[in-house]
């Protein structure tokens, strides 16, 4: 089924694979260490099919919108507390935890231009199960001029 | 979310040059606040950067927000810190994940499925306020997906 990356590309700021999201996409609870990012129907990432096709700005290997249906990441159980400034630029007192991921997302069949080749469609639905957790953490933190 | 580590691609191609920007971004307003600036600023990009196979990426990979080592940063430590915020003059909270997960993937076509399709994700949700590009205070949320 080849491969699939999923991002919404790169701004002209330089603002690296970030979107604006509704502001009850969010839930955040840090005492408890816990939180939820929930999105859905969101038509605005592309399959960019690898992660250096994304970054390439003549994009190779072709450019589609996918449709995500669903994204659902929990973040929950406290493993550790950090809290940390470097005193001029960044601070930030966070929790690490575990996570869970739901996701449902589909790429339309493809054809040239769009792609150097027709592709067949795709479709993921994620197993939450699987989830391993790297790394996950939530916090409050302060950068920049707002430091 | 991609079939492929991002974080390892991105770590492999480190060095190579050229000029990011696909403008290809979604336009984005700078916030979702009530006042009437709101279509004039976009939140900028944290100053950090390293080197990406096509110009300067401005993102931490996840870890600790100490700059400590951590597997799923192999640029190694960060002494100034590891802000896991992709937008600078920001106040406000974040959550991050690197995950490993799998699921069923079909061909729509074939109606072929793979039970076992593996993804890799660095996700994060920003959410709070910024100071965008037309140097007003904004409230924002936003996702790195």
């Amino acid at each position: 089924m080849g491969a699939h990356s999923y991002d919404p590309g790169t701004a002209p700021s330089f603002l690296l694979w970030t979107i604006e999201i509704p502001k009850g996409s969010v839930h955040v609870d840090v005492d408890a260490g816990e939180a939820t990012l929930d999105l859905h129907n969101v038509c605005s990432l592309f399959d960019a099919f690898t992660v250096a096709n994304s970054l390439n700005p003549l994009h190779p290997m072709g450019l589609v919108t996918s449709f995500m249906k669903s994204l659902r990441i929990e973040w929950s159980g406290i493993k550790r507390m950090r809290s940390f400034t470097n005193g001029s630029t960044f601070r930030g007192d966070f929790v690490e935890t575990s996570a869970r991921i739901e996701l449902t997302i589909t790429t339309p069949a493809t054809k040239p231009p769009f792609t150097p080749a027709p592709e067949d469609g795709f479709e993921f639905e994620a197993d939450p199960a699987t989830t391993i957790t790297n790394f996950a953490q939530i916090g409050h933190e302060n950068n920049g001029s707002l430091f | 979310m991609r079939g492929i580590s991002r974080r390892a691609l991105l770590q492999r191609t480190m060095g190579a040059g050229a000029v990011l920007g696909s403008g290809l971004w979604a336009p984005g307003v700078a916030g979702a606040d009530d006042d009437h600036t709101k279509q004039c600023g976009v939140p900028l990009p944290i100053p950090f950067n390293r080197p990406g196979p096509f110009g300067p990426v401005h993102q931490y990979f996840p870890g600790p927000i100490d700059g400590s080592a951590w597997p799923t940063d192999t640029t190694g430590t960060h002494p100034e810190g590891r802000d896991p915020s992709t937008i600078t003059n920001f106040d406000g909270f974040v959550g991050q994940v690197d995950l490993n997960f799998s699921g069923t993937a079909r061909d729509t076509r074939t109606g072929v499925e793979d039970l076992f399709y593996k993804f890799h994700t660095d996700s994060r949700f920003i959410i709070g306020d910024f100071i965008a590009s037309d140097q007003k205070r904004h409230k924002g949320a936003f996702a790195f997906l």
